[in-house]
Order: structure tokens, then C-alpha cells, then sequence
């Protein structure tokens, strides 16, 4: 807890002495939220698919309280992601929504969470339940590798992945070191949220 | 040999069933045909904008009067047992899936049919588009049946949340609308959207008899 405190002190004190984009000027400071939010919304939702596999294939309850768990913190940074996406979109590209690939398959992706979220709320039977989840969230994986190559399939508004290539990333290094130290942060901040509701689902069932 | 019969007999009770119900396939088309005729009302009757966004309504509303008709896919052989008797006959759930989304395609999807050429004339489309949405919408509809597969045998056990099996079958059914409706703008590339949506049918064909049957017997062991 104090680690990701410090670490979350240490990335806003970044972000305060980041240089200014000559082109956007301060604007260009919603990315050090933009990004870490839409990398551990992805993320999440990949912890999940692995968690559904394993919990469908060896018979793991523990995978089944992940999933119930994590579900609302990925809606969440999904919710952020695009809320700080459509900020930042207003000032640069002059609308808060377009109809653009990697757009709306980020909105697909927070639609996915919300029927997740429901479909917990639905059935009275846990073991159908869970399971239904499962294979809901492993089915709708399709949507993951939709949302990594929506900007290299089609042309689209959004730029293209400017930190993932690990050999040559185009990008300062003054403007990457804050970026790389908010991911940290924030990826901290999910694990210790859903630690917690974690625990509280065991307490919950072994009260039951 | 018994095996064959097995099945031709269940696509005979299929077709009797669907037979007995068949006001119910009709009162789709019509609210198909009602949704229409809302649509222009809403709209305004101007002949070039009706002509321009009718393929895009004509697919939107066919999906949504698929998702009317859900609920008894499943839900009445599961509540009388029949479920359970085809299983006990030698039959895997697997092969029990899909065999009645083939039905579900044959009896429920393919009468769909006969009503798109009369709505592609209430909208003025060109032979070409009504060509293209013929074709595109004899691969859709298999998918559709998929997806309804899957969120019907879902919500067998699902007494509170009626709508939630639409809302899945119009989130997995994005794509379809999209490459359906493109394929009117592609010109040459026409084949290569076909074999995308080809390609999407039988990705949809691999998964949702697994999917289906997991649901099933779930519901099974759970009632």
C-alpha cells in the first residue's frame, strides 16, 4: 500500500516537470492518464480470459472470485479511458466522439464489462452463474485483439501504438519515463483494489 | 443408418413444430414490417433518403425482430425433458446444438425471406442491392441462429433478467452489420467480403455448439 503511494507521488511529481508537446501544448498531459487507464483495461481483461480458462479447465473456484472481483475495477478504467479520451479529443480533434475503429471497440469492450457486471447480478444459482460468466468473458475475448490491431487494420484518427515497440519507441524519453513510472501507479492502484474485494469475496462465502 | 434416421427425425419434429407455431414466424415479419413502416413515419417520406439508409434499416431491423423469437429456442424442450431424451438416445448436446441451429436456420431464418424482397420495394433499392442483401443475409441469418443458440441455452436458467439475451445477441452481432452492410459499397472486393462473413459463420459454427451444450448441461444438473 505505501509502495504504490509512493510510486503514485513519484509519477504526478513526473507528470508536473514532463515537457509540453509543441503542438499540443498542455493537453497533452491527459495522456498520462489515457494511456495507463486503456493498458490496465485491456490488461484486466486479459487476467480474466485466463482466469475463465483455468477455472472452467481444472475446476478452480478461486478464478471464478477473480473474476467477480476484477470485473468492475476493468468497467471503471475503461470508463476512464474514454472519458479522459473524449477530453482530450475535444481541444485536438474537435469532437468528443467520432466513429473511429479503435474508438468504438473500446465502448464495445466497456459494454462487454457491464453485461460481465449484470450477468453477476442475474442468476440465483452460483455455479451457473459462474460458469456462465466464464464462458461469456472467454467468448467475448474475440474483442481483445480487435481493439490491439483496430489502429494498424484500418486508417484510423487514433495514432498508432508509439511505446509497445520496445526496440525504437517513438517517443521522448522525457515524456516516456513519467508515462512508463503512471502505468506502474496505476497498475498498483488495480492490485491493491482488487486484492481487497478479493478478500472480501472469501469472507463473504466462508460466511455463507 | 439409425443414426441418419435419428436426425431426420428430429429435423421432422422441427418442421412439425415450427408448423403448429407458425403465426408466431408471421407475427415477426410483421413486426418487421411494422418497424418499417414506423422508421418512414419517423423519417419523413423523401425518396433519396430513404433509398441511402435503407440497406442499413432493412439489416437493423431484421436483427432486431430475430431477437423477438429467442426465448423458445430452447426453453420448451428443456422444460417437457426433451433435452434430456435425445441425450439418453445416444445423442451428444454438441450434436444436439447443431442440429437445432440448423433447424432454427431452415424453418425460422429462411421464411425471413420472403419479406426482404417486399421491404427493399418499400424502400426503392436497386435489383443489385436487394441482390447483395439476399445473399449477405442467407450467411448473417446462420449466424444469427448461432448467436441465438448461445444466449438462449444461456438464459435457461434465468428467471429475472428477460433482455439480456437480446443484448448479447446484438453485441456479438456487430460485425455481421458491418461487413453485410459494406458489401454494398466494395465493388470488386464483393468476394472477399463474402468470404469474411463465410469466415465469421463457420468461427461461430466451431464455438457455439461447445458454448451451447456447456450451458445446457449446467441447467441440466442446476434445475
Amino acid at each position: 500500500m505505501l509502495i504504490s503511494l509512493i510510486v503514485v507521488i513519484i509519477g504526478l511529481i513526473l507528470v508536473y516537470l514532463s515537457p509540453l508537446d509543441y503542438q499540443q501544448g498542455l493537453t497533452v498531459k491527459i495522456m498520462y492518464i489515457h494511456v495507463p487507464s486503456a493498458w490496465l483495461a485491456l490488461l484486466t481483461y486479459t487476467i480474466m480470459t485466463i482466469y475463465s480458462i483455468i477455472g472452467i479447465a481444472f475446476k478452480i473456484p478461486f478464478s471464478f472470485i477473480v473474476n467477480k472481483a476484477v470485473a468492475p475495477i476493468g468497467a471503471v478504467f475503461t470508463l476512464l479511458c474514454l472519458i479522459s479520451g473524449s477530453l482530450w479529443g475535444k481541444p485536438m480533434w474537435g469532437t468528443w466522439w467520432v466513429w473511429d475503429a479503435r474508438l468504438t471497440s473500446v465502448a464495445i469492450l466497456l459494454l462487454i464489462y457491464l453485461i460481465i457486471i449484470f450477468l453477476n447480478q442475474t442468476f440465483e444459482n452460483r455455479d451457473v452463474r459462474e460458469k456462465t460468466i466464464a464462458i461469456f468473458i472467454i467468448i467475448g475475448s474475440i474483442n481483445l485483439p480487435i481493439i490491439k490491431f483496430s489502429v494498424d487494420w484500418w486508417n484510423t484518427l487514433h495514432q498508432p501504438a508509439s511505446v509497445s515497440k520496445l526496440s525504437s519507441p517513438s517517443m521522448d524519453s522525457s515524456m516516456l519515463q513519467p508515462l512508463l513510472v503512471m502505468t506502474v501507479a496505476f497498475s498498483l492502484v488495480g492490485l491493491i483494489i482488487a486484492i481487497l474485494r478479493i478478500k472480501a469475496e472469501i469472507l463473504i462465502r466462508k460466511n455463507n | 443408418m439409425i443414426f441418419i434416421k435419428k436426425i431426420f427425425l428430429l429435423f421432422r419434429r422441427e418442421l412439425k413444430l415450427s408448423y403448429t407455431n407458425i403465426v408466431d414466424l408471421f407475427s415477426n415479419i410483421l413486426f418487421f414490417f411494422l418497424s418499417i413502416f414506423i422508421f418512414v413515419f419517423a423519417l419523413g417520406t423523401d425518396e433519396q433518403l430513404l433509398r441511402t439508409i435503407g440497406l442499413g434499416i432493412i439489416w437493423s431491423l431484421l436483427l432486431l425482430s430475430s431477437t423477438l423469437s429467442l426465448r423458445k429456442f430452447y426453453e420448451e424442450d428443456f422444460n417437457n425433458g426433451v433435452l434430456i431424451i435425445m441425450h439418453m438416445r445416444g445423442m451428444s448436446y454438441e450434436l444436439i446444438v447443431l442440429l437445432k441451429i440448423l433447424s432454427h436456420f431452415l424453418f425460422v431464418q429462411v421464411p425471413f425471406l420472403i419479406s426482404i424482397p417486399l421491404a427493399s420495394i418499400l424502400f426503392n433499392l436497386s435489383m443489385y442491392e436487394v441482390y447483395n442483401l439476399m445473399v449477405t443475409f442467407v450467411i448473417g441469418s446462420l449466424i444469427l441462429s448461432c448467436l441465438g443458440s448461445m444466449s438462449a441455452s444461456m438464459n435457461l436458467l434465468n428467471k429475472a433478467n428477460f433482455s439480456i439475451g437480446g443484448i448479447i445477441v446484438l453485441l456479438f452481432s456487430i460485425p455481421i452489420i458491418i461487413f453485410s452492410v459494406g458489401i454494398n459499397e466494395a465493388g470488386s472486393d464483393f468476394m472477399s467480403l463474402i468470404n469474411i462473413l463465410i469466415g465469421i459463420a463457420l468461427i461461430f459454427l466451431g464455438i457455439s455448439p461447445w458454448a451451447s451444450a456447456t450451458f445446457i448441461r449446467l441447467a441440466i444438473k442446476n434445475t
